[in-house]
């Protein structure tokens, strides 16, 4: 009887009942569709920083990831890829030599991070080729081939298969020059990446700075569901005793873009807290008006010997009853957004985010999806329910306090 | 569960007041709503509180039926220390033992003529069969059958009476505490109301203690209590002061 009492109660306020609903259903999905959305974005930038770091654990010579000196190299590349390959949990390896210097050729010189990879090994986790716009990647008959990105090819105003010559030092300190060919170029959609990146194969690279046996690092991809702090840990036991390596989880690597998503998390959940503490409190206010509205109602339900804990539960069968509906509408709305989010996608660049770079991820890329993450949402809507049942806490306790006589007698 | 009383036994105290006195504080003002009230009722008596307004009448009901607790005195109903109760008891001792009628707002709004008649025994557990068959007959024998789905604002004052009658007396009380019933029916209806009570009381048993200064509810009272400035100023007691049963 007391539902019965609450769900008609409920709709002797149609249209205040409708706005309360509204505005609980409106928040929620406010909340679902920022969860899924910025979950979705966060992990694409995670992604991203991780794939940019070269793997979700990295392995150098100690110091190198600070100082990025060319001598800090790793001496006994295949015996350190061997023992990396062989932690359990280890799906990929990818060997990398990272060098810094200048391209010339006879338009100009340009600055240049030159990358000597296996394409093979990369693979797994970005296969540069796809980015590819001409020629070949690494996969041609050339001995001394050079992958360039778009930006730096205009910028040196080259073609397929002009020479150009790298200058660069060695381990040893020494400067030393080769010479490559173009025998691809790619776009990646970052105008800072076309603009600096160069890939060559690692013999070729090797050759050229004299660098063989030796890689600068050493790229690791874990099983699906595999921490990489865990699998860092690991890689560090079974590479300790020999030369001194540094074994980095990304989010070490690229702090910056691991305290970016942090700190938007952060930022996410002070505005959903401020946006429901604005709503829980209206409906309080509401609430107690109604309790005012309806004192000598609630006054004769307890003359009639309803006891002051069962008025309480009347008022908290209203809000309860409410909250489902407004939840059921909101998860609906928040379900559809995160539907069509996940299906079109949102491009940053489409609010304004240009010119933004986090840890060298070009953010105006990003074209952002919505995922869901159950225990996520679970516990954000059960939190949800919590409040919005709690904030008629207060009006039901006067509620439940009312003195029958008084009530009947001042609000006839 | 309605119970049962037994044969009723009329003069058999069914509510004793001693010495209640009620002072509310509306600021710093002392209102001395009741002085020191004396009371006996029988069971079975069909009874009344007259006297002009601020007289202590509601108060006085109020206390009887556990709705407000006095300044000082006590209050024994069927047996019941009802001033001695606390509030969630108060509300159980009125579900178990009184049956009210209010002057007006009567009726849960949102709840049909039948789903008013039946909320005390639904209060007391009561299962749904259990229910229809005690409220149906009384709902047939104050001829409300044909509005038994109706909501109170599709139902008249005098209606509106009627289903609260019956709520009052579904659970059978020991007694029925009805405050000013008649102030906002017309004259034909009031008495149309009184008739009822008065054939339920002589039926049931029940005792009835009404406040009001109608004089159609004066008339029909076995028993005239005078109140004044908070004290009983005139008291018929085993005086009848009109007939109690139907004319």
């Amino acid at each position: 009887m007391l539902w019965r009492i609450a769900w008609r109660n409920l709709w002797r306020h149609r249209g205040r009942t409708l706005v309360m609903t509204s505005a609980v259903a409106l928040t929620y999905a406010l909340m679902l569709v920022s969860m899924g959305i910025g979950d979705d974005s966060h992990r694409r930038m995670l992604d991203e920083a991780a794939r940019a770091a070269g793997g979700e654990v990295i392995v150098h010579a100690q110091g190198y990831w600070d100082t990025r000196a060319s001598d800090l190299v790793i001496r006994n590349a295949d015996h350190v890829m061997q023992q990396v390959a062989a932690v359990p949990g280890v799906r990929a390896v990818m060997p990398r030599i990272l060098v810094t210097g200048l391209l010339s050729t006879s338009s100009g010189t340009e600055a240049v991070l030159l990358q000597g990879v296996d394409s093979a090994a990369e693979a797994p986790l970005h296969d540069p080729a796809e980015d590819l716009v001409a020629g070949t990647f690494l996969s041609g008959p050339e001995t001394d081939p050079i992958v360039l990105g778009a930006g730096l090819v205009e910028q040196l105003d080259l073609e397929l298969g002009d020479r150009l010559v790298l200058t660069t030092s060695d381990p040893n300190g020494d400067v030393t020059r080769a010479l490559f060919h173009l025998s691809g170029i790619i776009r990646t959609g970052s105008r800072q990446a076309d603009e600096a990146l160069a890939y060559t194969s690692i013999p070729a690279l090797r050759g050229a700075v004299g660098m063989q046996g030796m890689l600068t690092q050493v790229g690791v991809l874990g099983e699906p569901g595999q921490g990489p702090g865990a699998l860092a840990d690991s890689i560090d036991t079974a590479v300790a005793g020999g030369q001194p390596l540094e074994v980095l989880p990304w989010q070490k690597a690229v702090p910056e873009m691991v305290g970016f998503t942090q700190l938007d998390d952060a930022f996410g959940y002070v505005y959903m807290i401020v946006i429901f503490l604005v709503v829980l409190f209206s409906i309080t206010n509401t609430f107690l008006m109604a309790v005012l509205e309806r004192v000598r109602e609630l006054g004769l339900l307890s003359a009639l010997g309803l006891r002051g804990r069962r008025v309480a539960r009347l008022l908290l069968a209203e809000t309860t009853l409410m909250t489902v509906l407004a939840m059921t509408a909101g998860f609906s709305l928040g379900l559809a957004a995160h539907f069509a989010a996940a299906h079109w996608g949102i491009p940053l660049s489409a609010w304004g985010l240009k010119e933004v770079e986090i840890s060298g991820i070009d953010m105006a890329d990003l074209v952002i999806h919505s995922e869901i993450r159950p225990v996520k949402w679970a516990v954000g809507s059960a939190l949800v329910a919590f409040a919005t049942v709690a904030s008629s806490l207060y009006p039901a306790w006067r509620a439940s306090r009312l003195a029958p006589a008084e009530a009947m007698r001042f609000f006839e | 569960m309605p119970r049962d009383h037994g044969p009723t036994v009329v003069g058999q105290p069914q509510i004793v007041v001693r010495g209640v006195t009620r002072i509310f504080h509306q600021g710093p003002v002392e209102v001395h709503a009741l002085r020191g009230v004396d009371l006996d009722i029988a069971v079975g008596e069909f009874c009344g509180l007259a006297g002009p307004s601020g007289s202590g009448k509601t108060t006085l009901l109020n206390i009887i039926g556990g709705l407000d607790r006095p300044t000082a005195g006590w209050v024994d109903v069927a047996g019941h220390r009802v001033t001695d109760l606390d509030r969630g008891d108060a509300a159980e001792f009125r579900l178990d033992h009184v049956g009210f009628i209010f002057q007006a707002y009567n009726l849960v709004p949102v709840l049909s003529a039948f789903e008013n008649a039946e909320f005390t025994l639904l209060l007391r557990g009561v299962p749904a069969g259990e229910r229809r068959a005690i409220v149906e007959p009384l709902l047939a024998r104050v001829g409300l059958v044909d509005e038994a789905d109706r909501k109170p604002h599709e139902l008249s004052g005098g209606q509106q009476q009627r289903v609260a009658v019956v709520r009052a007396l579904a659970t059978s009380p020991d007694i029925v505490l009805a405050d000013e019933p008649t102030a906002n029916l017309d004259s034909a209806t009031s008495e149309g109301l009184l008739d009822m009570m008065a054939e339920l009381n002589r039926d049931l048993g029940t005792t009835f203690l009404f406040s009001s200064h109608d004089p159609v509810v004066i008339d029909r009272v076995q028993r005239l209590i005078r109140l004044r400035d908070g004290l009983v100023a005139d008291d018929g007691a085993g005086v009848a002061v009109g007939p109690a049963a139907a004319p």
